[in-house]
């Protein structure tokens, strides 16, 4: 029987594959594409490894870094194969997988890590209104159309949301001699990260509508996009009259927010957390089901996938420590999201395990300055000052944990300073 | 010379070609659009309606309550899915329950097999989400859902195999009559004769009228219905269609179960003057959400996948006109052929062919007519020992191009070269409902643009979204490639 099996081969799993192989454990990675590295193979522009390597690499190189040492440690992976399903019998789980090589086939684990990545939020998710012409892309399967395929899905571009993948492109479709007519935002902040804004919109002259959204889509006699409308939005989000701006473009990318992929755990009866619209985990990134692991964008959309691979390399570590670990009664409080914080993860801190705690959190307000309170039984227990709070970038926090009682919830809560 | 043309391939004519194709005839469908039902027949609530409102002795009634068993057979016949989860007719207070024991009333006269009023606490039972504002319920088990393109496309593939013939992307532009036959014009070129011609235009039913008759006896209105679509792993909050009472404007707002999980919220109804251009606004979603909160509660509005829009053509005239041309002998009109349209385009066809053109007295019995089509593989229904013997005659059934709903590559390359085979992006999401779950294409859509250039053999760049025109790449990338 396999020790891990690891579902997904982007960042995440490439780094929770390798740590729980350096413990000497057995592990399968599996993916369904035909390479290795996940979403990092599309995203040819830099920025990737700061944190991690203190060296600046485009998406591939920073993959590049981690299929090599997969390698080196002679990972078994397979390719081409969709696990279609996942089961839990008593102790162990059963991975159902299907590839064009060997058709259906199902093997045993002892523990499963799901870093199965995330999915792009479609016009429907949002209710756009309006036609149904071609031209309306998801701005990350632009992107694979572009820089994998190598055909570009238009000329003349708007883009709505100013999520990183959508300020990315309108520099890489400028780039490609596409004319990028503006961004819309129906928040009153952007989404991306700072250096995003700068580098693709403002050094190209791009301009970036905020509080702005598209309220109308329109085709031509061949169903191909021929303007759109977009529309300021008042503080409940509905678009106020007299405000319209109309674009004659025949592409408009969403970039409007990805939600973790968790699908495979259906038949599993997972608890999943509203707020992060994934699973709920404890600090060791197991889900309710015992053995069941999920990190990177399965579990939360991160903006670094630095961030990714550090949270991967601890639930493989946490999933060796299962392995290992004879008592399996939780020993649980709860980790509650308060006043100002949007959602946290983990949600849940169990005292069974030695695994440190390492607490994220968006803040749901932008904020110059603010104190971090992590509160129980009405006594603060942690605190730490943050400057310069988005609700584009995710915050961690980590502290001992052995100096909470284990009875009380705790909550995180951030404070506006002046 | 064919003896019949029939215009339009949504669901009436599709099955008005079936049952043409009983008969030793020659006939001939032609559509404009470049796939079979692509207009009416894509965008609609998909119910079989169970025949509770229309004007007992109308045309509705009668074919409605007709049609509707007679899917029993046509799913027998025809392998097509169908849903049957019965409805649920809401009444609010005491004004509204008299009105429900009207429609119940209605329901008798016009020969619904099988109906009950319930109380709120009998129909909470079985609807546990049903909004405790309702006071009573007007119980209609013989109300069943079905996928209305495969129906269409199950009723042409199996009317083409009994010797029908079908021309896509072939508008009608113009019609003449000379003494005994029909010259149907062509995309402002071709002529086609006939001696019989059938409008099944749907929406632009009177546009055919109006080009050969001086006077049409219908006029089509638009009127729009605008919906959502609920993710079909989200779909298990509602059991039954779930309709308000019926207003002057339609059936209302619903909650409708459909054959795949997924439930559709709407659709509302707007006059509109544009009635080949369905489109939603925002207001008219905004009132879709809001109307469909009053019938049930916990809707997971946050699971919406999608929202459409289709145009119903209503008419001048409260039934559906069916009948021949009162200036233009051997030209049969099926006019105004809104809801219940679907629910009764079985018999709709059965009684255009056999007691409105009287096909029997004049052509003899197809000997070789075969009701029988099957439906294409749905390999991810199957047991796995049935997946594990298809993967063996085919190692294609092994690679799954949509994540979201699980289709195959073998099912894609099926659905391009099927018997009504496509090689759009959207014809193969009809097919095979590839990109039609959770990511609405944003996986897959790649994989089967690339599956479409490698089977047709011609470059990515020439793969369309949709109509020819509407091409997924406008050029390649400066990159240079290897
Ligand atoms: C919003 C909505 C909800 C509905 N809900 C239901 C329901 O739940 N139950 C029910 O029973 N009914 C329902 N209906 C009604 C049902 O959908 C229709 O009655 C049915 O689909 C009509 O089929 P059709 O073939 O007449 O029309 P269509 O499907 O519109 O087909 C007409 C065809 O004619 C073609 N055509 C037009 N002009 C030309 C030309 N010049 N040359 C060649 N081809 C031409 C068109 O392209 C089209 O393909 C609904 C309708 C709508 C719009």
């Amino acid at each position: 029987m396999i020790d891990i099996v690891v579902i997904g081969a982007g960042a995440g799993g490439l780094a929770a594959a390798i740590t729980a192989k350096e413990k000497n454990k057995k592990v399968l990675l599996i993916e369904r594409e035909s390479t290795l590295g996940g979403i990092l193979n599309q995203c040819i522009h830099n920025g990737f490894g700061l944190e991690v390597f203190k060296e600046e690499y485009t998406g591939p190189e920073y993959a590049h870094r981690y299929i090599e040492k997969l390698i080196s440690l002679k990972i078994d992976y397979l390719l081409d194969t969709t696990v279609t399903k996942l089961e839990k019998l008593s102790e162990k789980f059963i991975i159902t997988m299907t590839s064009e090589e060997e058709g259906i086939k199902k093997i045993e684990a002892k523990s499963v890590i799901l870093t199965s990545g995330c999915y792009e939020r479609t016009r429907g998710h949002i209710s756009m209104p309006g036609d149904r012409p071609k031209g309306v892309f998801n701005a990350g399967s632009a992107q694979r159309y572009l820089n994998i395929n190598g055909y570009m899905v238009g000329k003349k571009v708007f883009i709505l949301g100013s999520g990183d993948i959508g300020l990315i492109m309108a520099r890489r479709m400028t780039l490609e001699g596409a004319e990028v007519l503006g961004v819309a935002e129906i928040m009153s902040y952007s989404n991306g990260l700072n250096r995003n804004i700068v580098q693709c919109l403002i050094d190209f002259d791009i301009p970036l509508f905020l509080s702005h959204t598209v309220t109308n889509v329109i085709a031509d006699e061949n169903n191909n996009l021929k303007e759109i409308i977009i529309q300021e939005v008042d503080n409940n989000f509905n678009p106020m009259i007299n405000t319209e701006k109309h674009f004659f473009v025949d592409t408009l990318l969403l970039s409007i927010g990805l939600i973790p992929d968790i699908t495979l755990l259906d038949e599993l009866s997972v608890k999943v957390d509203p707020k992060t619209k994934s699973v709920e985990v404890n600090q060791a990134y197991e889900t309710s089901v015992r053995g069941l692991f999920v990190s990177g964008n399965s579990l939360q959309v991160h903006d670094l996938v630095d961030n990714v691979t550090k949270e991967s390399e601890r639930a493989g570590l946490c999933a060796v420590e299962y392995l290992n670990k004879e008592n399996n009664e939780a020993e649980e409080i709860r980790i509650l999201a308060g006043s100002n914080i949007g959602y946290v993860t983990p949600q849940r801190l169990d005292f069974s395990w030695n695994s440190s705690l390492i607490i994220s959190f968006r803040t749901n307000k932008k904020m110059e300055k603010a104190i971090c309170k992590v509160i129980q039984d009405d006594k603060v227990v942690y605190k730490k000052r943050l400057m310069f709070l988005v609700p584009a970038e995710m915050e961690t926090i980590s502290f001992d944990y052995q100096i909470l009682n284990r009875t009380s919830d705790i909550k995180v809560v951030l404070e506006e300073l002046s | 010379m064919f003896d019949y043309i029939i215009i339009g391939a949504g669901i009436i004519g599709s099955m008005v070609a079936r049952e043409l194709s009983k008969y030793e005839c020659k006939v001939l469908v032609v559509e404009k659009e470049n796939d079979v039902a692509n207009v009416q027949t894509l965008a609609n609530s998909a119910i079989i309606h169970a025949a509770y409102n229309p004007e007992p002795g109308s045309l509705k009634a009668i074919l409605n309550i007709k049609g509707n068993y007679m899917y029993d057979q046509l799913e027998k016949e025809l392998d097509i899915p169908i849903l049957r989860c019965g409805a649920y007719v809401v009444a609010y207070n005491e004004i509204e329950e008299n009105e429900l024991d009207r429609l119940a009333d209605i329901a008798a006269q016009n020969g619904v097999p099988e109906f009950s009023v319930l109380s709120y606490s009998e129909a909470f039972k079985k609807e546990p989400n049903l909004s405790s504002n309702v006071t009573k319920v007007l119980s209609l088990p013989t109300t069943k859902v079905t996928y209305p393109w495969e129906v269409a496309f199950a009723a042409m593939e199996n009317a083409i195999k009994n010797g029908v013939n079908l021309k896509l992307n072939y508008q009608v532009t113009g019609i003449k009559k000379t003494n005994d036959y029909f010259e149907v014009e062509i995309n402002n070129q071709d002529i086609i004769n006939s001696k019989y011609l059938i409008n099944a235009a749907g929406v632009s039913s009177d546009d055919i009228a109006k080009l050969i008759e001086k006077q049409p006896k219908f006029l089509i209105k638009g009127r729009k219905g605008e919906y959502f679509v609920i993710d079909r792993r989200y779909g298990d909050f509602v059991n039954h269609v779930i309709y308000p009472l019926p207003t002057e404007a339609g059936k209302g707002v619903l909650v409708t179960p459909q054959v795949h999980g997924e439930v559709l919220l709407g659709p509302n109804s707007i006059w509109v003057d544009d009635k080949n251009h369905p489109t939603t606004t925002f207001e008219g979603l905004k009132y879709v959400k809001d109307h469909s909160k009053t019938l049930i509660n916990n809707i997971p509005y946050d699971r919406i996948i999608r929202s459409f829009a289709g145009v119903r053509a209503s008419s001048n005239h409260e039934d559906f006109y069916i009948k021949e041309s009162e200036e233009v002998k051997g030209l049969y009109h099926l006019g105004g052929i809104e809801s219940p349209g679907l629910s009764a385009a079985p018999a709709i066809a059965e009684y255009l062919v056999n007691e409105i053109m009287q096909v029997n007295n004049k052509y003899e019995l197809n000997k070789s007519y075969n009701p029988i089509r099957k439906k294409p593989i749905p390999y991810y229904d199957l047991d796995e020992n049935k997946q594990k013997e298809l993967y063996a005659a085919n190692n294609l059934y092994g690679r799954i191009i949509c994540k979201c709903e699980r289709i195959t590559e073998k099912e894609i390359i099926d659905a391009i070269h099927g018997t009504l085979g496509s090689s759009t992006i959207k014809g193969i999401k009809k097919r095979t409902r590839a990109g039609a779950g959770l990511c609405q294409g944003g996986y897959c859509e790649e994989k089967v643009m690339k599956i479409i250039a490698r089977e047709l053999n011609v470059s990515p760049l020439e793969v369309a979204y949709d109509k020819k025109e509407s091409k997924l790449f406008t050029s390649e990338t400066k990159v240079v490639k290897k």
